[in-house]
């Protein structure tokens, strides 16, 4: 019995003590730093930027398209070490800048546009000047399946009526077949229904909710299966998303011009839309953390973006909210 | 929760009354009173009894649980008001006491004398010229407060019990409370299912019992009680990457939709098949062998036997047994996630895309879905609904077993 338990005890200790020794190695030893430009001897002048040097709070708030995106960084933010308190709140563009520039409560703010020249002037008005970064691209992909012979574009209006009231594709232009629509659409939850409702419907969302038999998922795989069964179904997602099957399905141009990531990124598509992120240089200047944190943004983005169902901005984009950035911070563009 | 609603029909197995045994002993004792001479209860014995009374007393506890959660959760749904978003914004921020007002251009139109909700308070809108609403403030005991621009009103909608089960159309974002399409669906894919894994089934079951030699029987019977330990999501993409193309080669790809009822509901039915055909062959094994005997002795051959004479014997049993399968093609959930559709659809061609019940209730609680919204709240009328559904279905198969049960000494 005595022995037994001694045994026991010598495994116990030895189990631990295996498990002391493994444990830090485990740990990440250093937290990925966007150590891009550090490469003297001296104190690398990005550590500033670490998650892991600053504290306090974060507030950010704006456009339920770019939520996600935001969310997503601010999460990696904390993984990587931040100690404080990011709060992103999801509540569309313009009530976003309502709060940046008329209450001045919130640090960063999300938008799916571009900001106005009212709200720049109410920014002014409480002394910030809000400075744009352009974190990214979204749009929408309408595809039809390759046996489609008769669609190679539509206009916004024939869109609309495809996911509202029309029945037949004859309904819509009666040289075009008289065989019922197939419409298959991501699930109300979803911000790309939400964007496709606001931008084609006018945000009447009971057109499309009382269109006859369309199909839902959540599931975009689901809606490409759908597509391709049948030359007379029709469909919408993400354009990331469309990139990923291009081979498989057909696009359809819009308007009459082509969706591309050029066409997207530069708004002659009308189914996309700039995803921006705005903050002030003396808010930059006063939380060191909101600097950190557009810092990180700005060099991880693209590593999520396509994750979250959008596409990244050009290179250009880049170098422009890079000058930006070190611009508002009084510091030199060390790229 | 079609996994419990399921736990809970097989609770109920008809076929139990089937199996009962010879009439209790103790009863039989206690009834001549004679001395006590049974050996005293030991405190094992004991526990094993009390464990054993704790796990019927659990598994009565969940049913009633569930089936009263479902109830009030279906309240909610029935007995109060809910509210869905119009998308359409304040144009400008109004005082507490203001009652004319602007909204947005965009989103749903909104109707005059109705009622709709901006954050907490109920308005009743009077009248509307263009994007100018006349209203009543403060409606239904809510307090009159200022409210921001960019603040989207919600239209009220009621659903109602007759609305529910005569509506033609389910959208309940849209206040249209019709489960009929489900219903349908669900209804069709079912009967699918039925039509094949009864006749399939019980050929099986004949087989098995009157033709099939006990070597041949005791290899059959495991492989094809396998078909029911197949996991239904590999079901559904057997439905829609081998059964649809199936049936689009045969049928022509403009007459089958790739997401269809048929194709979901004919894997069901292989789905069921080892159902169907255990149960009913037990129900024809538990045919005495003398019935056999008679009918070889008046010249009947091996199928008019069973066809005449076992089958009809065991009638209660198959019946069951078909009851029961049914039930288990109304709660299945994956197999038409998967392969049926996924959009309300009311149609009775079944080569068309349409949602059950089940796949309803999977898709919408699939999303990031708030609490209390429409939506949440009416996936458990759906739920009590197809609960219902099978428990009427059980309660059928009882009556069935009792009413034409066949009893031989």
């Amino acid at each position: 019995m005595n022995r037994k338990i001694q045994t026991l005890l010598a495994l116990l200790v030895a189990a631990s003590v295996v498990l002391a020794a493994c444990g830090p190695a485990a740990e990440p030893t250093t937290a990925a730093q966007p150590t891009s430009a550090g490469d003297g001897p001296t104190v690398d002048p990005m550590a500033q930027f670490s998650p892991l040097n600053v504290s306090g709070d974060i507030i950010t708030a704006g456009s339920s398209t770019v939520f996600p995106l935001s969310e997503r960084m601010a999460e990696r933010f904390r993984d990587e070490g931040f100690s404080g308190n990011i709060t992103v709140d999801s509540i569309g563009s313009g009530a976003g800048f309502e709060r940046f520039c008329e209450a001045g409560e919130t640090d960063i703010s999300n938008a799916s546009r571009a900001i106005n020249q009212d709200e720049v002037a109410l920014c002014e008005a409480i002394g910030r000047t809000p400075i744009e970064f352009r974190v990214g691209t979204d749009a929408l992909a309408i595809i039809v399946s390759q046996d489609n012979d008769f669609l190679t574009e539509l206009t916004m209006e024939q869109l609309a009526l495809v996911f509202s009231t029309a029945t037949n594709w004859s309904d819509v232009d009666p040289s075009w077949p008289n065989e019922p629509i197939l419409r298959f659409s991501p699930g109300t939850d979803s911000g790309t229904y939400d964007y496709f409702v606001e931008e084609v419907l006018d945000d009447d969302a009971t057109l499309l909710q009382n269109s006859v038999g369309t199909q839902y998922s959540e599931d975009d795989n689901v809606l490409v299966q759908g597509v391709l069964g049948s030359p007379y179904a029709i469909g919408y997602f993400g354009y990331a998303y469309y990139q990923e099957n291009a081979s498989t399905l057909k696009i359809l141009n819009i308007n009459g011009v082509e969706p591309t990531e050029q066409s997207a990124e530069d708004g002659s598509y009308p189914l996309a839309r700039p995803l921006f992120i705005y903050s002030d240089a003396n808010i930059m200047l006063e939380k060191p953390q909101v600097a950190a944190f557009i810092y990180f943004y700005l060099s991880f983005v693209n590593e999520e973006i396509l994750d979250v169902g959008y596409f990244p901005s050009s290179e250009a984009a880049f170098e422009t909210n890079w000058e930006n950035f070190y611009n508002a911070l009084g510091m030199e563009n060390p790229m | 929760m079609s996994q419990f609603l399921r736990l809970t029909v097989r609770k109920s197995t008809p076929n139990e009354s089937m199996m009962a045994g010879p009439p209790n002993l103790r009863e039989q004792n206690q009834a001549q009173k004679v001395p006590d001479l049974r050996r005293r209860p030991r405190l094992r014995d004991l526990t094993i009894q009390g464990f054993l009374f704790l796990c019927g007393f659990l598994s009565i506890f969940i049913t009633f649980g569930i089936v009263y959660e479902l109830g009030k959760e279906s309240l909610l749904f029935f007995g109060n008001r809910q509210w869905s978003s119009t998308n359409k914004p304040l144009a400008a921020d109004i005082s507490a006491e203001q009652t004319v007002f602007e909204v947005g251009s965009s989103g749903t139109p909104l109707q005059g004398d109705a009622n709709y909700r901006i954050e907490r308070e109920i308005i009743h809108i009077d009248s509307i010229n263009g994007t100018t609403l006349t209203v009543q403030r403060g409606f239904g005991g809510s307090p009159a407060t200022a409210h921001r621009a960019g603040l989207t009103l919600e239209a009220e909608l009621r659903p109602d019990l007759v609305e529910f089960f005569t509506g033609s159309e389910w959208a309940p974002h849209n206040g249209k409370f019709g489960i009929l399409p489900l219903l349908n669906a669900t209804l069709i894919v079912s009967g699918v299912a039925i039509v094949v894994a009864v006749p399939l089934g019980l050929a099986t079951a004949v087989y098995l019992s009157e033709y099939a030699s006990l070597r041949a029987r005791n290899v059959l019977k495991p492989i094809l009680e396998v078909l029911a330990g197949i996991p239904t999501v590999v079901y559904g993409f057997f439905a829609l990457t081998f059964m649809t193309p199936l049936l689009r080669s045969i049928f022509g790809t403009d007459v089958v939709n790739i997401y269809n009822m048929a194709s979901a509901g004919i894997v069901i039915g292989i789905l069921i098949l080892p159902f169907v055909s255990t149960v009913s062959e037990d129900a024809l094994n538990a045919v005495p062998r003398s019935l056999r005997e008679a009918a070889f002795g008046l010249g009947a051959t091996r199928l008019e036997t069973a066809l005449r004479v076992v089958l009809p014997a065991a009638f209660s049993g198959i019946a069951a047994a078909i009851i029961l399968a049914a039930s288990r093609a109304i709660g299945e959930t994956m197999v038409v996630a998967i392969a049926s559709g996924a959009g309300p659809n009311f149609t009775f061609n079944p080569f068309e895309a349409a949602e059950t019940m089940t796949g309803h209730i999977v898709r919408i609680s699939g999303g990031d879905m708030s609490y209390n919204s429409v939506d949440y709240n009416s996936i458990f009328a759906v739920g009590l609904m197809l609960f219902v559904m099978t428990l009427i279905l059980n309660v059928i198969s009882q009556r069935i077993v009792r009413r034409f049960r066949e009893v031989y000494e």
